[in-house]
C-alpha cells in the first residue's frame, strides 16, 4: 500500500519539477543592423547588448536591450546621423522581448513572437525563426529580425537625394548561459 | 480490510487532486502562452473581470491565466498606439529593462542632445546640398581658366583674354568663393557632440579641408593679383602665376574630400528600391 502511495506521490509530483523557473543571462552578442543604399551598403553592430531569460510556467520570456549609439558602423558621423534620424537621444535604448513555449527549447529552431521597441515605437513580429546550437552549458542563437524604417515611422535617410532602403534587417546572434 | 482499501483510495485520490493542480497550471500557462490576436487579446482583457468573479477556478491557474492577459494587454495597446510605454509587468516572470543593469546614463533619455543632433544633422545636410552644387561654378571656374588667361612668352607678343572672359571667370571665381565658405560655415558651426572621436570616411573628409580650405583663400588672391596684372596689360607674373595650378590643387583636393565621405560607393542605382 505504502509502495502504490509513493509510486502515486512520485507520478504527480512530476509537473511541480516541470514548474521549476529557469533563468538565462546573456554572455556575448552582436546585433547587426544592414543599411542599403544605391551607393553604399553598410552595417552597424553593437556588442554591449545585455539580456535576461525567464522560463515560468511552459512559457519563456526573454528581454534583450542594447543602447541606440552603442551601434557601430566604422564611420563616427553616420553613426550620429544614425542616432539623430532613430530619435536615439530621446530613446537611447533599443530592446526585444522574445516570447516562445518552453518545449520550443529543445529543438534546433526557435519559432519566436517578438516585440520590439525603437526610436519610440513598438513592433511585433510573430513567428520569428531563431537557430539554436548547444554547446555544453551555452546555448547560440542566431536570427534576423526583418525590421523596416516604416515599422518605426523613421524619415529615411537620404544619399544625392536618394533615401535608403526601407528595410533594416536586424541580424542576432547571442550566446545564453543558464543561471 | 474493506475499509482499509477505501481508505487507501480515497488518499490516492486526494493526492492525485492535490498533486495534480500544478499540471493543471502549467497547461494553463502554456495556452496563454498562445500568440493571441489583438483583437482576441482585447476582447481577453475586456472580459477579466468576468473571469475574476468566477469562484470556482483554481486560484493558481487564475493567477497566471491573469498575467498572461497582463503581458498582452499592454502589447496590444502599444501596437494600436504606435508609442512606447513601460509595461507593468510580474518581475518573477518576465524581466524588465532594469534587470539588465544599464547605468541610468545609457537609459535616460536627452532631449537636449536630440535637439543638438536634429540641428547638426540639419546643418550638415545644407552643408552637403551647398558643397555639392559648388561643384558646378568651382569646374565652370576651372574650365574657363585658360580663356581669362594671357598667352605668349614674356618679351614676345602678348595675346591678352577678352574682357568679357576675364570677367565671367572673375565673377565665376567670386561665386565659387563665396558658395564655398557659406558651405564651410554650415559644417564648422554644426554642434560638435562631445565623447565622440571622428572615425572611418569622416577623418580623410576633414583632413582635407586643411588642402582645400587655405587653396580657397590663396586661388583667389592670386587670381585678384593676375586680373590685376592681366588688367594692366601684363602677363600674369610673380606670385600670381601659381593661381592655376592653386585652383588645380584646390579642385582636386575638393573632389578628393566629396569622394572621401562616400566611400566605399557600391553603385547600383539599377536596383529596385
Amino acid at each position: 500500500m505504502n509502495k502504490r502511495l509513493l509510486i502515486a506521490l512520485f507520478l504527480f509530483a512530476l509537473p511541480l519539477f516541470a514548474q521549476t523557473d529557469t533563468q538565462w543571462a546573456l554572455d556575448k552578442s552582436t546585433l547587426t543592423y544592414h543599411m542599403s543604399h544605391p551607393m553604399h551598403e553598410v552595417d552597424g553592430a553593437s556588442h554591449e547588448a545585455k539580456g535576461k531569460g525567464i522560463c515560468h510556467a511552459g512559457q519563456c520570456n526573454f528581454l534583450i536591450a542594447a543602447p541606440v549609439k552603442s551601434f557601430d558602423s566604422g564611420d563616427s558621423n553616420r553613426d550620429l546621423h544614425m542616432v539623430e534620424a532613430t530619435r536615439g537621444a530621446q530613446f537611447p535604448m533599443v530592446s526585444v522581448r522574445a516570447q516562445f513555449p518552453e518545449a520550443a527549447i529543445t529543438g534546433p529552431t526557435i519559432y519566436a513572437d517578438l516585440e520590439v521597441q525603437f526610436a519610440g515605437q513598438t513592433a511585433h513580429y510573430g513567428h520569428v525563426p531563431l537557430q539554436k546550437v548547444t554547446q555544453g552549458n551555452e546555448v547560440q542563437i542566431s536570427g534576423t529580425v526583418p525590421a523596416t524604417c516604416s515599422d518605426y515611422k523613421i524619415d529615411r535617410p537620404s544619399f544625392l537625394t536618394v533615401p535608403i532602403k526601407n528595410e533594416i534587417p536586424v541580424r542576432i546572434e547571442m550566446t545564453w548561459r543558464q543561471m | 480490510m474493506a475499509t482499509l482499501k477505501s481508505i487507501a483510495l480515497s488518499e490516492i485520490a486526494l493526492c492525485c487532486l492535490v498533486l495534480s493542480a500544478p499540471w493543471l497550471c502549467v497547461a494553463q500557462g502554456a495556452q496563454s502562452a498562445t500568440m493571441t490576436p489583438p483583437v482576441t487579446a482585447g476582447i481577453a482583457n475586456n472580459s477579466s473581470p468576468n473571469i475574476v468573479d468566477l469562484p470556482s477556478a483554481p486560484e493558481p491557474a487564475n493567477q497566471i491565466a491573469q498575467a498572461g492577459q497582463a503581458d498582452q494587454t499592454p502589447a496590444t495597446n502599444q501596437k494600436q498606439q504606435g508609442q512606447t510605454n513601460q509595461q507593468q509587468q510580474n518581475p518573477q516572470t518576465t524581466p524588465s529593462l532594469g534587470d539588465l543593469g544599464f547605468t541610468p546614463q545609457q537609459t535616460q533619455a536627452d532631449a537636449q542632445m536630440q535637439a543638438r543632433l536634429n540641428e547638426r544633422t540639419h546643418m550638415l545636410k545644407v552643408h552637403q546640398t551647398l558643397g555639392l552644387i559648388t561643384t558646378i561654378p568651382m569646374v565652370a571656374t576651372l574650365i574657363t581658366g585658360p580663356q581669362a588667361k594671357a598667352k605668349g612668352k614674356n618679351g614676345q607678343t602678348i595675346i591678352e583674354p577678352t574682357a568679357a572672359n576675364l570677367d565671367f571667370h572673375f565673377a565665376l571665381g567670386g561665386l565659387t568663393s563665396g558658395m564655398y565658405w557659406t558651405s564651410a560655415y554650415y559644417a564648422i558651426f554644426a554642434p560638435k557632440i562631445p565623447g565622440v572621436k571622428p572615425k572611418g570616411a569622416i577623418r580623410l573628409h576633414r583632413s582635407l579641408e586643411w588642402v582645400h580650405g587655405p587653396g580657397m583663400i590663396i586661388t583667389p588672391l592670386l587670381g585678384i593679383m593676375a586680373y590685376k596684372q592681366e588688367n594692366a596689360g601684363e602677363k600674369a607674373h610673380g606670385m600670381a602665376s601659381y593661381h592655376g595650378t592653386a585652383a588645380y590643387v584646390t579642385t582636386a583636393a575638393y573632389a578628393a574630400s566629396i569622394v572621401a565621405v562616400s566611400w566605399p560607393i557600391h553603385l547600383k542605382f539599377w536596383e529596385k528600391q
